[in-house]
């Protein structure tokens, strides 16, 4: 049942990835997609509607490690203190740019606060890969599951291998986005810009696995499914972005990062917290709370989710299908 | 600085601060639903109400996500042996707000923002009542929370020392959380009464916008004048009496009660003095606390000396909370019902300009009153963390010192300010563009 959970968290934090993934993506290569605030504003307005409630998932995925394995829950986020409320302010600024770049009718401020926005939501996204690294890799735990290492020990070449790769792969899963949703230069670019990313995210993902394998050596063979549907990914990515086919495009730039992020989720289970150097740190069994009070977490949190796929999915799309022009509308 | 104490203030700061937003968007969604009802009905004043409000409420809501992140994973970075300990329980509610009620406030939120021109107003107005059932049920889970925190039912304590969930229904149904969640709502309700009535006041004092200026006045002090009323009688009531029989230490300190007293004053003012146990210049109502507490006039209330001082809470800070909350509330019930008096008096409260001014100046009270509510509730708890089964100082995380949480509270500061001043000049944009506005 505890493996339930962390399939059913994993599952939460990965619809976090592919979905405030392609916000944080189109923030990151606004400066390259968007040559004018025009077009910039163009590439912010196809996120206007769906960044705040992308954010929900994160809140959420939180709420449920801390109903699911409470003892990660606690030792993760107070051993990363300060790291980890640096994440936090960043996701605040990131929120508080987005919004102010709006109200400031001069070239100037607007080209300043993209600048925060952008920079912001890219230095994000490298600090979540550099997390999932030190997860994947491991930290040093004292006896009650507390991180005992330093600020630098985080900064690894392992870990910042991974932040890259989500740098890429976001920026990749932005510009699929973009060729979806705009029209005009910012699709055009968008769509030129695809190839290298999905090739930079490709790279770093074959770096990342030979890493891998060199510090946990060959685990189980059915992880080998997540580069499988990663090469398929790739390939219809590529095709499509030549298509100029942005729903194509997108489905299977998600369909990318799932499959880099089930690869990471893989390789860590069943542990929530691996110790360096291994063997041990927090594994599903030891964190999770007894069998019948994880049933109840499960259940509500469950039916929860699937109750929002089923409701987000029926509401949403067809409500926001629509492209954005360059234009603002009035 | 001591860790707990410098992990408490960022708690009550970063919570307080958050806070001020939930009280505007559980307060106004009753309003945008009903304004959206009314316009579906072809009223287009009442449509172009709900999208002005709706517009506010977004930005309330925006900020309440952006503060409420830290929020989510606070027990997490500051309280990790409190959250390892009793994350069993208090987990499932708060994983069960992320899970059922944020996603339905966001989502249609997101239609009433960005969708509207591309759905009927019959589903507007679903989406508007679907957006406050998400606001509510998210604060009924955080309630229920906090319920379990003051009065914890429905725990079973393992071998190795945590508190797991027997009962989620317990925990979930439990009176504590019942009244609370009630008083709590209807506290959002006032909030969200002054502030359409305080827009209105000001349309109607700025000459502008006037027609539906009056029916905001007149929503306004009609909900202000029910709600609190409610807000006292029952839900105030109700809850004041669980926590005489589950927390009589805290309503002592509320009270500045000291000794024991068989048929117990209510200090209507006064100010306690905790070294030297007694409240000072007090005026008194003779045997109303016990009548209130107990239901009966003679009846004992125990006074803090009857515990041991390490069992008080911060006595001044809870008394002073609880005394403005009360004193706030009178004031609400007193100025919306003369409010009423002159709307009924032939529609003279849209001309009686001091009145409009008292509806305007009041706007932010209810904030206040929410905010001291609070206060009581979560310093009267002290030195729980929860009530009766673990000390606040345990639940410290033992690898955060208190300079770190120092920097980050200073941290968080510098960055509310950023989000504050974005907020007010938001919200000030939006009442100055004006509901006439809103429809383009």
């Amino acid at each position: 049942m505890s493996s339930v959970a962390f399939v059913l968290l994993a599952f939460m934090l990965g619809a976090y990835v592919l979905l405030d993934g392609f916000d944080l993506g189109i923030a990151t290569i606004a400066p390259f997609v968007g040559k004018d605030e025009e077009e910039r504003g163009a590439a912010m307005r196809a996120i206007g509607p769906f960044w705040n409630g992308n954010e929900v998932w994160l809140i959420a995925a939180g709420g449920a490690l801390f109903a699911l394995f409470p003892k990660a829950y606690a030792s993760a986020f107070s051993g990363f203190y300060l790291p980890f409320v640096v994440v936090l302010w960043l996701l605040m600024f990131r929120g508080i740019a987005m919004e102010l770049r709006g109200h400031f009718a001069t070239p100037m401020w607007r080209d300043f606060w993209d600048f925060c926005f952008s920079g912001s939501s890219a230095l994000l996204v490298v600090l979540f890969g550099v997390a999932l690294g030190n997860l994947l890799r491991g930290v040093p735990l004292d006896a009650d599951g507390y991180f005992t290492g330093s600020f630098g020990f985080l900064l690894n070449p392992y870990a910042l291998l991974v932040g890259l790769t989500a740098l890429a792969a976001i920026a990749m899963h932005g510009a699929a986005f973009a060729l979806l949703r705009t029209e005009g230069p910012p699709a055009d670019r968008a769509r030129k810009a695809l190839p290298a990313l999905a090739g930079a995210t490709a790279a770093g993902f074959v770096a990342t696995t030979v890493y891998t394998l060199a510090i946990h050596g060959f685990t189980a063979p059915w992880v080998a499914v997540f580069p499988a549907t990663a090469i398929g990914a790739l390939i219809v990515v590529l095709r499509a972005a030549r298509a100029g086919n942005g729903g194509r495009a997108f489905l299977a730039s998600s369909a990318l990062l799932a499959s880099l992020f089930g690869a990471a989720a893989a390789t860590l289970y069943p542990h929530l917290l691996t110790a360096f150097p291994g063997p041990g740190g927090i594994d599903i069994s030891s964190a999770a709370p007894s069998p019948a009070a994880l049933a109840s977490a499960l259940a509500v949190v469950l039916v929860g989710v699937v109750a929002v796929c089923i409701y987000g999915s029926i509401v949403l799309v067809p409500i926001f299908r629509q492209k954005v022009g360059t234009k603002l509308k009035p | 600085m001591d860790v707990a104490v410098a992990d408490r203030l960022q708690f009550a700061f970063t919570i307080m601060f958050h806070y001020l937003f939930p009280i505007a968007t559980m307060g106004l969604a009753p309003f945008i639903a009903w304004f959206a009802w009314r316009g579906s009905k072809g009223d287009a004043e009442a449509a172009r109400a709900a999208a002005f409000w709706t517009k506010i409420f977004a930005v309330n809501f925006a900020a309440g996500v952006v503060t409420g992140i830290p929020m989510e994973f606070q027990f997490g970075t500051n309280w990790a042996p409190f959250s390892a300990k009793t994350g069993g329980v208090i987990g499932q509610p708060l994983a069960m707000e992320g899970a059922f009620a944020f996603f339905l406030e966001s989502i249609f939120l997101g239609i009433l923002l960005y969708g509207r021109e591309r759905v009927t107003s019959r589903a507007r107005v679903i989406a508007a009542f679907a957006v406050w059932a998400g606001a509510w049920l998210s604060g009924y889970f955080i309630v229920a929370t906090d319920a379990w925190m003051q009065h914890p039912v429905g725990y079973a304590a393992t071998a190795d020392g945590r508190i797991e969930m027997a009962s989620l229904w317990a925990v979930l149904t439990q009176p504590f959380a019942l009244w609370q969640y009630a008083h709590v709502m209807m506290g959002a309700m006032v909030a969200g009464a002054f502030i359409v009535g305080g827009v209105g006041a000001y349309y109607l004092l700025a000459r502008r916008d006037e027609t539906i200026g009056r029916r905001f006045v007149r929503a306004g002090v009609i909900a202000g004048a029910v709600f609190s009323t409610l807000v006292i009688f029952p839900t105030g009531d109700r809850n004041g009496s669980d926590v005489a029989s589950y927390q009589p230490v805290k309503l002592a300190a509320m009270e500045g009660l000291f000794e024991s007293t068989k048929g117990a004053p209510l200090a209507v003012i006064g100010m306690p003095d905790a070294k030297k146990r007694e409240l000072l210049d007090p005026i008194f109502v003779p045997d109303l606390l016990s009548f209130l507490a107990y239901g009966n006039a003679r009846a004992n209330v125990n006074g803090l000396s009857a515990y041991a001082v390490e069992l008080w809470p911060p006595v001044e800070l809870t008394y002073y909370a609880y005394h403005v909350m009360v004193g706030l509330g009178t004031i609400f019930s007193a100025v919306t019902l003369l409010g009423i008096v002159f709307l009924r008096w032939g529609a003279r409260l849209y001309r009686t300009r001091w009145l409009l001014w008292l509806l305007l100046l009041l706007m932010p009270m209810p904030y206040i009153a929410n905010e001291a509510g609070w206060t009581v509730t979560e310093v009267g708890r002290q030195p729980w963390i929860v009530y009766g089964l673990m000390r606040t100082a345990a639940g410290a995380s033992p690898t955060v010192s208190g300079a770190e949480t120092l920097f980050t509270l200073i941290g968080f500061a510098g960055m509310y300010f950023l989000l504050g001043t974005l907020f007010l000049y938001l919200t000030l944009r939006a009442i100055g563009t004006g509901p006439g506005a809103a429809h383009e």
